[in-house]
């Protein structure tokens, strides 16, 4: 068992999601930083699909009853070694803290959280106030079970420098022309393009709100359509919300371009201030740029 | 002619319109059944609303060019029908916090709001939002008012709101920022359930006031 002596920020326990449920409004979910959460899964010899603990901004402090194998991969934290696999002795905490940079940190042991599955994930679904074991976010006194699954032995060597997403901005985030992009003027994608966004500090799993100094983008409400995570909503008074992973499934807001799913780790790491560029690409830059984040899963070990 | 755009780099929008109509959502519902039935390889699953059908697919198995080929195959002889079903009854306590304004903006008594919003059959557009909940329509323009200017951070489960020519129920407690006139007690999310949503698109509901 794992004992969560303080829960941090916003400490949630997540595995690759429930997407297919859209149609009864639930959110696709799961790791915000799908990469990293990979990485760490694969560092300590995880199936894909295993959960582990996503923290924010300051992570928890968790104490071990059993000897166990650990990976901290996301964001950076000072107080361990991160990108590798490492013991963890019975009897020791293990004290997060302080998240910089990046903003989500990811906790793999080896064995998974074993919490029951709720409609096929373990991934706490916010807005449904289910899964993740608690139906809420960690807190301290909360219990946690280590499962039984592995798939491989864990890796010996630290992830490398060169397989890993950046950390920090400026933020160059590639997109495709969205769904919508008929309602706004010919030339607002271009414009769009050319802004350097901020981030402001309304984020969460669900989207992230952006400014966009020296540009009003026009938008009209729209009839209620269904939304994907990566969208670029374009809100009434100019601003822009960019769903994530815990997004609404349907909105009134035009889409005017949707991030590419390689890229969308970068907007689970961004903070308040960072600047966002967004690149516009097609569906086969969209394709090359998966195949080579998620081949870099595929080390040889 | 549907509009077939990407929504990502593995979704597809199809949009048949850009209005609440119950033709057009009788289209959606009928390409949906369509897809179903045909299962093209490497569509992983679709998401219905008023005028437009999403349909999510794996890149590595098929592209964005290729389903929009089946679907454009489709287009003209899905047959456009909304399957007939029960009228479920939803227990309604009118007793909403926005009913008096609403009453106020339509200049009818709360009680003439109730009878007119009880007064009819809905149909269920789409569940989306958040978990379970309904958008249903078409509620009557006597009682259409826009949606309050800043939303509530919190709406209880159960909820019963309306917006413009929409009601709906909240499934779950969530942000919202529609005129909430009243409340039922009918379960509308629970992840234990299969399916985990009591309504689903082309379903009908009406509402019975109670005390």
């Amino acid at each position: 068992m794992i004992d969560v002596i303080d829960g941090g920020r916003w400490t949630t326990i997540q595995d690759r999601g429930r997407p297919g449920l859209e149609r009864f409004g639930i959110p696709p979910g799961g790791a915000a930083d799908w990469f990293a959460a990979s990485v760490a899964n694969e560092l300590v010899g995880n199936e894909p699909d295993a959960a582990l603990l996503e923290c924010t901004a300051t992570g928890p402090t968790l104490r071990f009853d059993v000897d166990a194998v650990a990976a901290i991969t996301g964001g950076h934290v000072a107080s361990i070694a991160d990108w590798q696999a490492v013991r963890v002795a019975r009897g020791s905490s293990l004290a997060i803290g302080t998240i910089a940079p990046g903003l989500r940190t990811y906790i793999a042991v080896r064995g998974g959280i074993n919490v029951p599955l709720v409609l096929g994930s373990r991934s706490l679904c916010r807005l449904g106030s289910f899964g993740g074991g608690f139906g809420r976010p960690l807190a301290a006194g909360d219990r946690l079970r280590i499962g039984q699954t592995v798939g491989h032995q864990p890796l010996i060597e630290p992830w490398p420098i060169s397989h890993r997403l950046p950390l920090q901005g400026p933020w160059e985030v590639h997109v495709i022309a969205g769904p919508q992009i008929d309602a706004f003027a010919g030339d607002a994608l271009d414009r769009l393009a050319a802004t350097a966004c901020r981030v402001t500090p309304a984020i969460d799993r669900m989207g992230l709100r952006l400014e966009t100094p020296g540009l009003r983008l026009q938008a009209q409400e729209i009839l209620t359509v269904p939304v994907t995570s990566g969208a670029i909503q374009v809100t009434p008074s100019g601003g822009l919300i960019v769903l994530h992973v815990d997004h609404q499934t349907s909105g009134g807001y035009p889409v005017i371009a949707t991030v590419i799913s390689a890229d969308l780790p970068l907007l689970a790491q961004a903070r308040p201030g960072d600047t966002v560029r967004f690149r516009v690409v097609d569906s086969t830059d969209a394709a090359r740029a998966w195949r080579r984040v998620s081949g870099w899963l595929d080390l040889d070990r | 002619m549907w509009g077939i755009t990407p929504a990502g780099d593995r979704a597809l929008l199809v949009t048949v319109g850009t209005i609440i109509d119950p033709a057009l959502f009788g289209e959606v519902l009928a390409l949906d059944r369509a897809l179903q039935g045909r299962q093209p390889s490497g569509l992983l699953g679709t998401v219905p609303a008023y005028a437009s059908l999403l349909c999510h697919f794996d890149p590595a198995v098929t592209g964005a060019g290729r389903l929009e080929e089946t679907i454009r195959q489709l287009e003209g002889t899905v047959e456009a029908a909304i399957p007939s079903g029960d009228v479920v009854d939803v227990a309604t306590r009118y007793d909403g916090p926005d009913l008096p304004h609403v009453a106020l903006k339509t200049n009818l008594t709360p009680a003439g709001v109730v009878e007119r919003h009880a007064g009819q059959d809905y149909l269920v557009y789409c569940v989306g939002f958040a978990p379970g909940f309904t958008y249903c329509g078409a509620l009557p323009e006597e009682i259409a008012v826009p949606r309050l200017v800043s939303p509530r951070l919190r709406v209880p489960a159960g909820s019963v709101g309306i917006a413009g020519r929409q009601t709906g129920i909240y499934g779950v407690e969530s942000p919202g920022g529609w005129n909430l006139i009243g409340r039922t007690l009918l379960r509308l999310f629970d992840p234990a359930a299969d399916p985990p949503a009591r309504f689903k698109p082309g379903d009908r509901l009406r509402f019975v006031p109670i005390p």
